[in-house]
């Protein structure tokens, strides 16, 4: 049976066979299986130095310096560190935190976890592109904000935010901390974190074409302005490894895959971004000749890996189900049950909850041919075509 | 979501989809585009019976699906306010969710109009 075409690099992607084979060579007897914490013997040292070199990796490829990157089990770990351990470590300076309605439910939830423990959050309203203005925050903040997080690249519409203009904005606040969720941002954009004046940034490896299972936090080790540099409190306790903020034995060979992952992705030549924005256009066009179909997201505030369409006459769950054998694609709904619920992401954009339904996200890749792009536009023309003659519409 | 085969051949085929035509259709709807799930069936009685049916719908797998076979299973049918099976039966037979079966009823009261209207002809 032929596998459905895969375009939804934007929730996962393969793992690049260089970096499977770097990550074996650290788990049996004859790789570097030994804790990296074991300074006692070579065993130790060697996976120590491995990890120290995937750290160095990371740094390098993100603009960061080494002793910035914590380990983390993904992006997911980084932004609840990132949240909680500000809040926790500046609870005595303030207890309001400003963030967007299109940020990653990895941010979402922890902020309304700290609402209710007392906490006030702001959720920005983006434009109907999705972007967040940056007057936007500086009106949003209070003399006792202590955390802005911000996405950089917005998982389902993938557009960019300004980050060096808002984090230009919380440096001048001076008690506001800058989080960053950039899980999206590694392989599609360029990201130089000390150039940007962020404080914190979470990252992940397996939308990089790295393992799940790993990511980091990238904490700022240089003041902003007259302040001093963050500080977070830690959240797991029991070995202190991560300079005390990550408690627990680093996975050899996850960090090696997402070193690996993420410098070959800073290796990649621009033309392959080229290739894929043009494929994406071709995708694009391709759609928007069958007629009802609403782009979603500023174009041109967008990464060219991800395309997110709305398909006017359409009703979702049935448009997925009636893709999903040949594609394989996100919906712009979200399953928690049987019953799908619109995309909060597209809602904030304005979009109505029919709309946000019956859209598609297409992720594209390394991987991605024109052939696949050729497939998904007949795929999803046939699709929604019987579906708007089954619904008279 | 998962779908039975059932579920997935009345949803691929949805054979039935359409509209019918002439003086002796009779069209009854429920349902709102805008809330998700809209049914529209239109029959054709005659002799006392069902001669033709069609149907539209706006709305998930398993009400085209379940939209398609009734139309199907209403041929030659009496005419009656009632679909060929209860809510309770389609749900079983198509597995439909729990957390869907408002859709069935949607489905019903589309069905029970359109034969509402059959019947006071």
């Amino acid at each position: 049976m032929n596998r459905p075409v895969y375009l939804d690099y934007a929730a996962t992607t393969p793992v690049d066979p260089r970096v499977a084979a770097a990550m074996t060579q650290c788990l049996t007897l004859e790789g570097e299986f030994g804790n990296p914490a074991s300074a006692s013997h070579a065993f130790g040292d060697a996976a120590g130095a491995l990890v120290e070199a995937a750290r160095a990796q990371v740094a390098a490829s993100v603009g960061a310096s080494p002793e910035e990157v914590v380990w983390t089990s993904g992006a997911t770990e980084a932004d609840n560190l990132a949240i909680f351990g500000v809040a926790q470590y500046y609870r005595e300076s303030g207890r309001h935190i400003v963030t967007a309605r299109t940020e990653h439910k990895a941010v979402l939830d922890p902020c309304r976890e700290l609402q209710r423990r007392g906490w006030r959050v702001t959720y920005l309203t983006p434009d109907s592109g999705g972007v967040i203005h940056p007057d936007q925050v500086a009106a949003a903040l209070q003399t006792d904000t202590v955390l802005v997080s911000i996405m950089h690249v917005n998982n389902e519409i993938g557009v960019i935010q300004d980050i060096s203009s808002i984090a230009a904005i919380c440096a001048q606040h001076g008690g506001a901390r800058l989080h960053v969720d950039a899980a999206q941002s590694v392989g599609k954009c360029v990201i130089d974190f000390a150039a940007l004046g962020v404080d914190l940034m979470s990252l992940s490896a397996h939308k990089a074409y790295g393992p799940k299972g790993v990511g980091a936090l990238l904490v700022s080790r240089s003041g902003r302005g007259q302040r001093a540099r963050v500080q977070l409190a830690a959240l797991q306790f029991g070995g202190g490894q991560e300079r005390g903020l990550r408690a627990g034995t680093v996975a050899t060979h996850q960090v090696v895959g997402m070193g690996l992952a993420f410098a070959l992705a800073r290796a990649t030549p621009p033309a392959e971004s080229e290739r894929v924005a043009a494929m994406r256009e071709r995708l694009w066009q391709g759609l928007a000749a069958l007629g009802g179909a609403l782009r979603n997201g500023n174009a041109e505030r967008s990464v060219p890996q991800v395309l997110n369409v709305s398909f006017e006459g359409v009703e979702g769950e049935s448009l997925l189900a009636a893709v999903r054998g040949q594609l394989a694609v996100s919906t712009g709904s979200a399953c928690t049950s049987a019953l799908q619920e619109p995309s909060y992401v597209l809602r904030a954009l304005g979009r109505d909850d029919i709309l946000s339904e019956s859209s598609l996200r297409f992720g594209l890749g390394r991987f991605t041919t024109e052939r696949d792009i050729d497939t998904a536009v007949e795929v999803v023309g046939r699709a929604v075509s019987r579906l708007r003659r089954v619904s008279g519409a | 979501v998962t779908y039975s085969e059932l579920t997935l051949h009345y949803f691929e085929t949805a054979a039935g989809a359409g509209v019918l035509r002439g003086p002796g259709t009779c069209r009854g709807a429920a349902g709102s585009r805008t809330q998700g799930t809209w049914v529209q069936f239109d029959v054709q009685p005659g002799s006392g019976s069902i001669q033709a049916a069609r149907f539209l719908a706006f709305g998930c797998p398993h009400t085209i699906a379940v939209s398609a076979w009734v139309v199907e299973q209403a041929i030659g049918r009496p005419v009656r306010a009632a679909l060929p099976e209860s809510v309770q039966e389609l749900s079983g037979r198509f597995a439909v969710p729990i957390e869907k079966r408002g859709r069935l009823l949607i489905i019903e009261d589309a069905w029970v109009a359109a034969l509402t209207v059959a019947m006071q002809r």
